[in-house]
Order: C-alpha cells, then sequence, then structure tokens
C-alpha cells in the first residue's frame, strides 16, 4: 500500500472543497474544522495492481492565499492548484501558489484544475491561456465539481504521480492512465 | 452589631437594615419617637432646632444611608468603579489574585463538572498545554485510580448496576466491566511526523476503529494548529488531547510519534512504555523512515511492538482496602482536591525546571538513538542489544564482518562524537549483499574488462571479457565464498576463444585430396595442408596457454576402387601425411589415425577411380587440462 498526502491549494471558492467533495463523495467529521481549519478526506484506489491511499489535505478559510502554511505542507507528496475558470485572478493566484509550494515541497507531481468547467461560456480564462501553460510543461486539467467532468482523471493523473518534473516537463496526453 | 448577623447582601441583612433605618431617622413622627422612650423637653428642643437648622443635610444624609444600606443600590455603586478598583489593586500587590485564586478554581472546577463536553471542545486545542501546567499527571492516575477503588467497597453499587442492566438491556458484566474500568488503550497509531501518515495501527480487541489514515492525519493537523497558533516554540509539543473519558497521548520523537487512545486513566508509567516503544520503532525503522515515500508495507514488522502497548487494567473488586487505607487515602484525596496551597506546595517552578531537564534528557536519549539507528544501516554491521546508560558512554553489542565499517569511523564520518558509546563488536560472516559482494571482489580480484553484478538472491553475475582460466578458478572461488549461491559466468568471454574457433574452422574446413593409390597429397593441395599443419601448431600452444589440451584426430578415406584390404591400408596411409608434418614441426599434439577404406566413398558412378574421394579429414577436440595439484586436493 502506498499512502499518498496531497494538498488542495488555491483562492477563495474556487471549489477545492467542492471537487474532494465531488471525488470522495464523504468528509470527516466536521466538528473539528472550525478550530483546525483544515479538511481531511482520504480516497483509495488500484493503479497498475498497487493500491494506493491518497489523503486529502483541504484547508480551510477565507484569507492569506497568497502565502502558503508551511505545516499544512509539510510532506506532501503532492498538491493540486486549483483555480476558478470564470475568475482570471484565480489563474495567478494559482500560479505564485505552485512557485511557493514547490519551495517547500521540492518537485513533486502536481496539476491545475481548472474548475466550473460546467459554466465555460462564462470562463475569463481562455483555452489559449491554458495551451500556453501547457507547453510550459504544467499538466492543465478542466474539471467541473458539479457535473463532475474531469474529477476521476485529475486524481488518477496524481495518484499516477504524473507531472512532478516541475517547468519544462512532459505533459501526458489525456486524462487517465 | 446587627450587620454582622447575617452576610451582606442576604434577604434576612436586607430586613435588618430596613428596621434599623426607621428607628433611627424617622425623628419627625413622634409616635415612632415615643418608642424610643421619654425624651427630655431641652432634647426636644434641640431636635426640633437641628431639624430646622439641618433639615435638607438630614435629608440628604437620610438618602445617603438608605443608599448604603440598600445592597441594590450598593451593587450599582460599586459597578461602576469596581474594574478600576480591581485594576488599581492589581497594580498595587498580587493580594487580589491570591484572594480569587481559589474562587476562580473552584468556578472552574464546576463548570467543568456541570459540562465537560463543552468545556472539552472549547479547550480542545488548549487541552494539552493547560493539562500540563495545571497538575502532575501521575498525581491525577494517583488520585483517580485510588478514589475508583474506593467506590467499590460501596455494596449499593452493585444494586445500581443490575438496576443499570436492566434499565438499558445490557448484559450485567458488560456494565460492571464499563463500570469497574480503569483503563483500556483502545488504539495505537504509529504516524509519520512530516506527512502525518499512518505507518501501522493496532486496535484492542472489539474496539470499532475509525479510519486510521484519517485520524492519523487529523491529529497531525491538531498538532501542527497548537503550535502553530499558540506554542511560538517556547511552550514545546502538544503531549497530551482530551476528550470526555478519552485521553490521546502523544509521544514525538524526529521522524514519526504513536499516539495513544486510552479510556480511562492509564498507570503512571504508561508513558514511559511508550517512549521506550517509540525509541524502539525509530531505531529499528530509522531508514524507511529517512526514506519515507508513501509505502507503508515495509513498517508490516512494528505491529508486534504497537500490540504490546494495547493493556487494559480493571478495578479489582476482590479485595477491599482495608479501613485505615481508606481514611489516609481520603484525607489526601481531600487535602489534594482543597486546598490550593497543597498545589503552592508543589513548587510549579520546580516542577517546570524538571520538565525541562527531562525533556532535555529526552532529546539526548533520543539523538543517541538516532546515531544507532544510523548505524543500523550499515552493511555488515548488526547491532544486537543497547545498554542506555544515563550518565555515561551506552554500551552497544554489536556483530560485525571484517569487511564493515568501524562504527566509530562511520560516526565521525556523519559529525556524531563517537565517545557517547562504547562498541562490544563480536565478529562475524554477514549475508549481506553488499558485504558479499566486496568479499568476492577481494577474492577474485576481477581484471577492470569485468563487471560483477551481484542479486539478493545470492547470484555473481559476471560479465566482459577475461581469460578463460581466470573465468574457471574465479567461478571456483566465488562459489567457496559465504552468500555466493550461483555463479553466472555465461557474459564473460575469451578473446583468444574466438580465435581458438576461427583456427578449430580452418582446420576442420581443411579436406586434402590424394592421386590414385598415393599417400603423398595431390600437387595443388600441398599449401592447403601446409597451412592446416602450421594452424595446427599455433592451435596447440593456444590451447595450451588457455588450460586446454587439443587433440586431433585424422580420417583417411580412399575410392571405391580396388580390394578393400588395401583400400584400407591406404587410407590409413594417408592419415600418416598430417602426423610427420605435425611432429616434424615439434608438436606433441596426440593424434587418433583411422583409415576408413572405401567405407565413405562417392559410390555414385559405381566402382569408379575418383580424386574426391581420396582424401583426408581432420577433427579437433579440446579438453580442460587436469591440473595435478586439483588431483591431489581431490583425494
Ligand atoms: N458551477 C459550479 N460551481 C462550483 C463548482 N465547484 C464549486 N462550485 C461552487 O463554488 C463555491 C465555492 O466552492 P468551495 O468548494 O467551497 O470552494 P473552496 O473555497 O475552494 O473550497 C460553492 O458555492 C460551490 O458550490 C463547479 O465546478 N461548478
Ligand atoms: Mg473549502
Amino acid at each position: 500500500m502506498i499512502t499518498k498526502k496531497i494538498c488542495m491549494l488555491g483562492s477563495f471558492a474556487v471549489g477545492k472543497t467542492a471537487l474532494v467533495q465531488q471525488y470522495v463523495h464523504s468528509i470527516f467529521s466536521d466538528r473539528y474544522l472550525s478550530t483546525v481549519g483544515v479538511k481531511i478526506s482520504k480516497k483509495n484506489l488500484v493503479l497498475h495492481d498497487q493500491e494506493i491511499c491518497l489523503v486529502l489535505w483541504d484547508l480551510e478559510g477565507k484569507d492569506a492565499y497568497t502565502e502558503i502554511n508551511i505545516s499544512y505542507m509539510r510532506g506532501a507528496m503532492g498538491f493540486f492548484l486549483v483555480a476558478d475558470g470564470t475568475r482570471r485572478e484565480t489563474l495567478e493566484i494559482a500560479l505564485n501558489l505552485r512557485t511557493l509550494a514547490l519551495n517547500l515541497t521540492g518537485p513533486v507531481p502536481h496539476c491545475l484544475l481548472v474548475n466550473k468547467a460546467d459554466l465555460s461560456p462564462a470562463w475569463e480564462i481562455t483555452r489559449k491561456d491554458l495551451a500556453s501553460l501547457r507547453e510550459g510543461g504544467l499538466i492543465v486539467l478542466e474539471t467541473s465539481a458539479k457535473t463532475g467532468l474531469g474529477v476521476e482523471e485529475a486524481f488518477a493523473v496524481m495518484a499516477a504521480g504524473h507531472g512532478a518534473d516541475g517547468p519544462g516537463g512532459n505533459i501526458p496526453r489525456g486524462g487517465k492512465e | 452589631m446587627t450587620l454582622t448577623a447575617g452576610p451582606p447582601g442576604s434577604p434576612e441583612a436586607a430586613d435588618l437594615h430596613a428596621a434599623e433605618q426607621e428607628t433611627v431617622f424617622s425623628a419627625q413622627t413622634p409616635a415612632v419617637a415615643n418608642t424610643r422612650g421619654p425624651l427630655g423637653p431641652k432634647d426636644e428642643e434641640l431636635q426640633r432646632l437641628r431639624s430646622l437648622l439641618f433639615q435638607r443635610e438630614i435629608a440628604f444624609i437620610e438618602d445617603l444611608r438608605a443608599s448604603l444600606a440598600n445592597p441594590a443600590a450598593q451593587a450599582e455603586q460599586v459597578s461602576s468603579v469596581i474594574a478600576e478598583a480591581l485594576l488599581l489593586r492589581s497594580r498595587q500587590d498580587d493580594r487580589l489574585s491570591i484572594a480569587l485564586e481559589p474562587l476562580v478554581d473552584s468556578i472552574v472546577r464546576d463548570a467543568l463538572r456541570a459540562n465537560p463536553e463543552a468545556f472539552s471542545s472549547a479547550l480542545f486545542p488548549l487541552m494539552g498545554p493547560s493539562i500540563r501546567k495545571s497538575i502532575a499527571e501521575s498525581f491525577r492516575s494517583m488520585l483517580e485510580n485510588f478514589s475508583k477503588s474506593m467506590e467499590m467497597s460501596f455494596s449499593c453499587k452493585g444494586l445500581r448496576w443490575r438496576f443499570e442492566a436492566l434499565r438499558t438491556g445490557k448484559p450485567f458484566g458488560e456494565v460492571v466491566l464499563l463500570h469497574t474500568l480503569i483503563y483500556r488503550v483502545e488504539e495505537v497509531f504509529f504516524i509519520h511526523s512530516a506527512t502525518g501518515i499512518d505507518l501501522m495501527h493496532v486496535v484492542n480487541e472489539g474496539v470499532d476503529s475509525q479510519d486510521a489514515n484519517m485520524v492519523s492525519a487529523m491529529l497531525t493537523a491538531v498538532q501542527d494548529f497548537v503550535n502553530d497558533s499558540l506554542a511560538n516554540g517556547k511552550a514545546g509539543d502538544l503531549e497530551t488531547l482530551q476528550h470526555g473519558e478519552y485521553t490521546i497521548l502523544l509521544e514525538r520523537g524526529p521522524a514519526a510519534y504513536l499516539a495513544c487512545l486510552v479510556r480511562g486513566t492509564p498507570p503512571a508509567n504508561f508513558r514511559e512504555q511508550i517512549r521506550s516503544c517509540l525509541e524502539h520503532l525509530l531505531m529499528e525503522y530509522y531508514l524507511p523512515l529517512s526514506r519515507f515515500d508513501g509505502d507503508t508495507s515495509l513498517f508490516a514488522g512494528s505491529r508486534v511492538r504497537l500490540e504490546r502497548l494495547l493493556a487494559s487494567r480493571y478495578v479489582d473488586e476482590g479485595q477491599p482496602l482495608p479501613l485505615w487505607i481508606k481514611i489516609l487515602l481520603a484525607g489526601f484525596c481531600l487535602g489534594l482536591l482543597g486546598g490550593s496551597g497543597i498545589w503552592k506546595w508543589m513548587d510549579y517552578r520546580a516542577q517546570e525546571q524538571l520538565r525541562e531537564e527531562e525533556r532535555e534528557r529526552h532529546g539526548l536519549r533520543q539523538g543517541r538513538y538516532a546515531s544507532i539507528g544510523l548505524l543500523r544501516g550499515e552493511a555488515g554491521l548488526s547491532i544486537l542489544h543497547v545498554e542506555p546508560d544515563e550518565n555515561g558512554p551506552w554500551e552497544v553489542f554489536c556483530l560485525k564482518d571484517p569487511l564493515a565499517r568501524d562504527p566509530l569511523e562511520v560516526l565521525r564520518e556523519h559529525d556524531i562524537d563517537p565517545s557517547a558509546f562504547l562498541f562490544r563488536i563480536t565478529p562475524y560472516v554477514s549475508y549481506e549483499p553488499d558485504i558479499v559482494r566486496q568479499r568476492v571482489q577481494k577474492a577474485i580480484l576481477p581484471p577492470e574488462t569485468v563487471s560483477m553484478e551481484f542479486s539478493d538472491a545470492g547470484v555473481l553475475s559476471l560479465s566482459g571479457t577475461a581469460p578463460m582460466e581466470w573465468t574457471l578458478s574465479a567461478r571456483q572461488t566465488a562459489l567457496a565464498l559465504p552468500g555466493v549461491r550461483k555463479v553466472d559466468t555465461g557474459g564473460l568471454a575469451d578473446p583468444r576463444t574466438t580465435q581458438l574457433m576461427s583456427m578449430i574452422k580452418l582446420v576442420e574446413g581443411t579436406v586434402v585430396e590424394f592421386p590414385s593409390g598415393k599417400d603423398i597429397p595431390v600437387h595443388e593441395d600441398m599449401p592447403k595442408l601446409t597451412l592446416a599443419v602450421e594452424t595446427l601448431v599455433k592451435l596447440e600452444s593456444l590451447a595450451a596457454r588457455m588450460g586446454m589440451a587439443a587433440s586431433l584426430t585424422v580420417f583417411g578415406h580412399a575410392d571405391a576402387t580396388g580390394t578393400d584390404k588395401r583400400n584400407y591400408e591406404i587410407s590409413q596411409a594417408r592419415t600418416k601425411t598430417i602426423a610427420a608434418m605435425l611432429y616434424a614441426r615439434g608438436s606433441s599434439m596426440p593424434i587418433a589415425m583411422y583409415g576408413m577404406g572405401a567405407d565413405y566413398a562417392n559410390r555414385e558412378k559405381g566402382n569408379v577411380e575418383d580424386q574426391a574421394s581420396r582424401r583426408i579429414e581432420m577433427r579437433i577436440h579440446l579438453v580442460r587440462a587436469v591440473n595435478p595439484e586439483n588431483d591431489q586436493l581431490g583425494k
């Protein structure tokens, strides 16, 4: 069994919690949240005959999204950057967070989820933006926590450990491994 | 006088005030004045004069008195200045806090008793440090154990439990168990500090286990939170979390920590047990911990050790305590609970200091265990036993292969002062792949052209190019070494082998033909024959250098004409040509010569003269040269 700690990063209301909820279906008792401020959920999956357990850390809160909580990132073996397609500034925040996070974790798998794909007519982030990010070596997936689009794939990409190369690395085509 | 009859503020006291007020200050009403007994005419005049002169003042004083005597009004007045007053006083000296302390103590205790749930969740992140500060854990558990034991002697308990069993429908035994439980270690988590990932997790019988991985991540998050928001690096790590009847004891190491979920109050030495368990785990899993990449299967072996922590104890109903002990204990408990004076007496700061020292010692010990952990990763070194000594170097008993590095040297390499340890070394032969590889290397001295692979299964694979005689002896040597199960030399080539093979090919491909009835070859085949013979001479010496002996077999043939007898004779005679030429060149190659007559003649056209049938052919055999010394050893 391989167990991986994965963090959800991104600015407020981009859908981090919703994505985790969509993927995991249930969440640990909310009682601690107000004090401790982090939601922990987990999901078991099997990949290439290997059992993998993803322990997902989702930070609660409304501010300080331009900083990173060091103890929250400690030991993370991967992270998701989540942006809201309908708000352009969330993409910039996500890219900033990427640099900060990589400084803390070293080269670990990570990918950008541009969420709220169900609202894509209202998107401020364009496909062209995303294409140039992909060219830079970042794995970019479009998701919707509402319809579930791309969610399974995103977590499978993470479980498979793709996207550890940092800027300049290669991008796998499509979602599922 | 009357004022002191009851505590201020009680209804009784208020009535008394009211009575007094009427008697003294209702001077204008003669009826009331009369109750005070007869007054002289002078007095009356004075009184009248007084009321004339000071009418307003008297009214004012009356108001003042009234308000002073009225608790509600008093409260209102005090309320307006109480904060300032408290502030003022607390700046002057600490008597205020001394006066308030027992009060606050009892208030908090009452509130906790009334609603422990609310408090524990409100105080949740604060729990650890506050518990640590309030009272030494050992005292608490002593208290708990004593009071539980005492309770057992009341026989009405038994009845009440029976009733509870009836009411709740639980078996009586279960109710008793629940009530007599002193403590039970329900779950133990072995958690990787950095990631919060659960490495191993054991539960007591019948425990409903939550998802271990989430619990451990949660615990880690809680501690992070406490550290981030409260500690400022000073308060130290969280040691205990309490929730209702459950306590989580945390014991931290550098790379991992243990969390024990305990119901009830564990014995005072339980913390020590956890600590020693953790220290052993840190040592045993030093490498997997420092290289942790999420693979938890490497920690499967920790289960046994963790399971030893799953203990429980129940109150022993069979032996009630003797009366005098009960009285003594009751006195002791009351003393502990009642007087904050006793708390004072347990000089708080001295305790803090002790804790500080303990923490330091603990740190030192962890450091030493970590150093030993380092050595555990060393090939050919096996740590058997460590004798930790609080005041001196630790004795470390170990087995060491002669090829393993000196433990002192390893420690020095990591900038660790080796004088903290005394190594007691017993030599042994290690089967660890790293050591076996070194052992092979030393024994067979492979030339630069050979590369070595050694598998964990004990298979030595050699590849590259090397003289065959080296290969043979290396093979024998290696097979005799401890730890080598198989030697695979398939990947080794001797450059001379190809040379040898081409020589053999040349010789065996040479066919020399003869004129009818002659044993001298036809003229045009003479160069071929010479070349073959010269090659044979070279081949003989090359094979000898490679530790082999070559032997030659020559087949002579005749054509189908003539008698069989004649054919055998002439074919035999033809083979001798080769032998003569070889020996003339100083060769001592053994030669077997066969005259085959016309057995292999071409008979297609009947019994005709056929030059191609009158020929000799050669075959070469190579055998490994017998080493006379080895032969003797064999006997
Ligand atoms: N339409 C749409 N709404 C979403 C999606 N994901 C999240 N939301 C909504 O966005 C809001 C913020 O989501 P939340 O998960 O709490 O964001 P977080 O602060 O990043 O954890 C919520 O009202 C969600 O219902 C999505 O994919 N599509
Ligand atoms: Mg959220």
